[in-house]
């Protein structure tokens, strides 16, 4: 522990599916993150999946409860925040919160049910938030300017939100959905340069990228496409969902185009941490597709 | 209120496309509607773009501000104007453009059409021989999908649509489950079945665009997973997007994680996924195949199981099971907590002025006029 971490922000942090499994890059990186920006993660044990709208399609009221009994571990620990760090993990759960918090007739209704399982009530209210909007103001951003001195150097970032960041802006409420400027504030602050392109709030195509690779390959070619010929060295984006399709489908961009992006994506802790200087053993880049070395290169990690 | 416009001017016959500026002397309750009719009636006559009710009702007046869909109608250009802000106006996108900012709704009808948006009745008289009575639980399910205005919006923006223009697309599976939610409905089952074709439901990429732009609240998204969770309910599931949805609840029941590495051929196919090989061990070299065995398991999961086994037996299945939450989803999105009363959120101070109800003596001075004063903060006041 740092010193820092004495005056840390006490969270629970659900890491989700992917940061469990396969990108599991990003969780060592929030976890060499977190007290640098002053969070104290509290991992949770007793969770699963989120869903990831795919069981609020299919059996919606399982989804409902799955999600009220991680709300439920995370009030258990005494914290007002559930910390995120997944696009898909923060809109499940915030939904499913709202659906709770306003609906005392259903929310008493779960938690009967969660009771019955062994899982304690979901009483106390939590709020979930992505570390994204932690680190882009307040407290969380003043440490942020101070930890990322390591800085970009000017590299040209391409800021990738995702959609389900921003949208239904309803039950986000961070930022304007059309006007984001959270991932540019924290670029800026690293040192980096910002690049604007419009498909930087558009969809990476992932949650159909096995249904339908087609569709999903045509969604996913703008984002890239626009940010290189923006001139962005990198992309960077906070959902670990987008970063599998813009990371490991370029490789089908190229079949199906012939052109070689090549350009390489980081998981939002991995931006902040290069900048704040933590060791690339703890950023965990081999586990990246595209080759992240141009941009280490440049900054001379 | 002097009003700077940017708007996109295009014809069709010639191809030719320009930015043209305007700026206008508008009162200050101008709508964009307003500010195109005075762009129309007193500095360019050739201005094209439709209109009708003037009142968020018929879903004429659909384009892009600043390149979002919005009922120019329903849009105030007070806060924007004062800002100095001068908007980009274009045509609605995914829809071939007439001219300036009319485009052509022919694909639009032509989807709207595609999921028989009439009734089909199930039945030939009425049970008691007069009328239908449905409870209003029962008509709750499709309330959101019934207030679409077909504006087209939500397809203006769709991203799946985008990139494949063969989608159905947001506001015809909007309609799809008012007729799939409707109890009076007989074809339910060949409905959904329809609806689970290659440019059906499953090919929804879950941007929340339509949702975002719906000027009507109709949540275009929620209403395609109502489908897609009615369609499994029905035991329609031979599409590889439910066939993945359905491998998310078997991972969360078994594991409590999703079991990624099976996600593929239980999605695809064996067949398929052997087909993808190549691409499996270029990303098995880097980690992002976590072998299945031994599973990665939740700590406490058989909690997971139990609770499946229990709302297994409280049968909100299908559609059920979103519209259960859409009473707390609603109160959001009309800004409050659902602690407040009717009559406390009329009392606050922004609140709009409280509706005149029969039988009721008007208040004296409504609770919220428009003033100079506040004229000069630069708030419109409603």
């Amino acid at each position: 522990m740092t010193a820092s971490a004495v005056t840390a922000k006490r969270v629970a942090y659900y890491k989700g599916c992917l940061a469990s499994l396969s990108a599991k890059e990003l969780d060592f990186a929030t976890q060499a993150l977190a007290p640098k920006v002053g969070l104290e993660l509290v991992e949770l044990e007793s969770v699963t999946c989120c869903g990831a709208g795919d069981i609020h399609e299919a059996e919606p009221d399982y989804y409902l409860h799955l999600n009220a009994r991680i709300l439920a571990y995370a009030a258990a620990e005494g914290v007002d925040t559930l910390l995120t760090v997944c696009n898909v993990c923060t809109l499940n759960l915030r939904q499913a919160n709202y659906m709770l918090v306003g609906d005392s007739d259903l929310r008493a209704r779960v938690n009967e049910n969660l009771v019955a399982v062994g899982v304690p009530a979901y009483e106390r209210d939590v709020d979930v938030r992505h570390l994204l909007w932690e680190i882009a103001d307040g407290d969380g951003y003043e440490r942020l300017k101070t930890a990322a001195h390591r800085g970009l150097k000017g590299l040209k970032i391409a800021p990738f939100y995702g959609c389900q960041i921003l949208r239904p802006s309803k039950l986000h409420g961070f930022e304007d959905p059309d006007r984001p400027w959270s991932l540019e504030r924290i670029i800026e602050a690293c040192g980096g340069e910002a690049i604007d392109y419009p498909a930087k709030i558009k969809c990476c195509g992932f949650p159909i990228i096995q249904a339908r690779e087609e569709t999903a390959l045509g969604e996913l070619i703008q984002p890239i496409e626009q940010a290189v010929e923006a001139g962005a060295d990198a992309m960077v984006t906070p959902c670990p969902l987008c970063h599998l399709s813009l990371d490991a489908w370029q490789s089908k961009l190229k079949k199906a185009t012939g052109r070689d992006f090549a350009l390489p994506i980081l998981h939002l802790s991995q931006l902040v941490g290069v900048a704040a200087g933590i060791a690339e053993s703890e950023l965990k880049f081999k586990r990246h597709v595209v080759s992240v070395k141009p941009v280490l290169d440049k900054i001379q990690v | 209120v002097q009003v700077g416009l940017k708007i996109w001017r295009y014809n069709s016959r010639s191809g030719d496309r320009e930015l043209a500026e305007y700026e206008i002397d508008a009162p200050e309750e101008a709508t964009l509607l307003d500010c195109l009719d005075i762009v129309k009636d007193k500095h360019d006559g050739t201005l094209a773009y439709r209109k009708s009710c003037r009142m968020m009702i018929c879903g004429s007046c659909g384009m892009r501000m600043d390149g979002a869909a919005v009922l120019a109608c329903q849009t105030r250009m007070y806060d924007s104007a004062q800002a100095g802000h001068v908007p980009v106006i274009s045509a609605m996108g995914n829809l071939p453009i007439v001219k300036d900012l009319v485009v052509d709704m022919g694909p639009f009808w032509e989807k709207f059409n595609s999921v028989k948006p009439y009734l089909q009745p199930g039945y030939d008289e009425p049970p008691d021989g007069k009328e239908y009575l449905i409870p209003q639980e029962r008509m709750n399910a499709i309330h959101k999908e019934a207030l679409c205005i077909n504006c087209g919006c939500c397809v203006s923006e769709c991203n799946a649509m985008e990139s494949d223009p063969l989608f159905t697309g947001p506001q015809a599976l909007a309609k799809a489950m008012r007729f799939v939610g409707d109890p009076r409905d007989g074809r339910k089952v060949e409905r959904l079945d329809d609806l689970n074709g290659e440019h059906g439901i499953w090919e929804c990429t879950r941007c929340y665009f339509c949702n975002e732009r719906c000027p009507k609240g109709v949540d275009p998204r929620d209403a395609i997973a109502k489908l897609g969770a009615e369609s499994m309910n029905e035991g329609i599931d031979r599409d590889m997007g439910a066939k993945h949805a359905k491998w998310f609840v078997t991972s969360a029941k078994t594991t409590g994680w999703l079991r990624e590495t099976e996600l593929v051929p239980k999605t695809q196919g064996v067949v398929s996924a052997i087909k993808q090989t190549r691409f499996a061990l270029d990303l098995a070299v880097k980690g992002k195949v976590p072998p299945p065995v031994p599973p990665h398991v939740a700590k406490d999961v058989r909690e997971a199981r139990r609770l499946w086994e229990l709302v297994r037996d409280q049968g909100r299945h299908g559609f059920a099971g979103i519209v259960q939450g859409e009473r707390a989803l609603a109160r959001l999105a009309h800004g409050h907590s659902g602690e407040e009363t009717l009559e406390e959120i009329y009392e606050r101070p922004d609140a709009f002025h409280r509706p005149y109800i029969a039988g009721e003596e008007p208040a004296a001075t409504p609770p919220h006029t428009y003033s100079e004063e506040q004229a000069g903060e630069g708030d419109p006041g409603e």
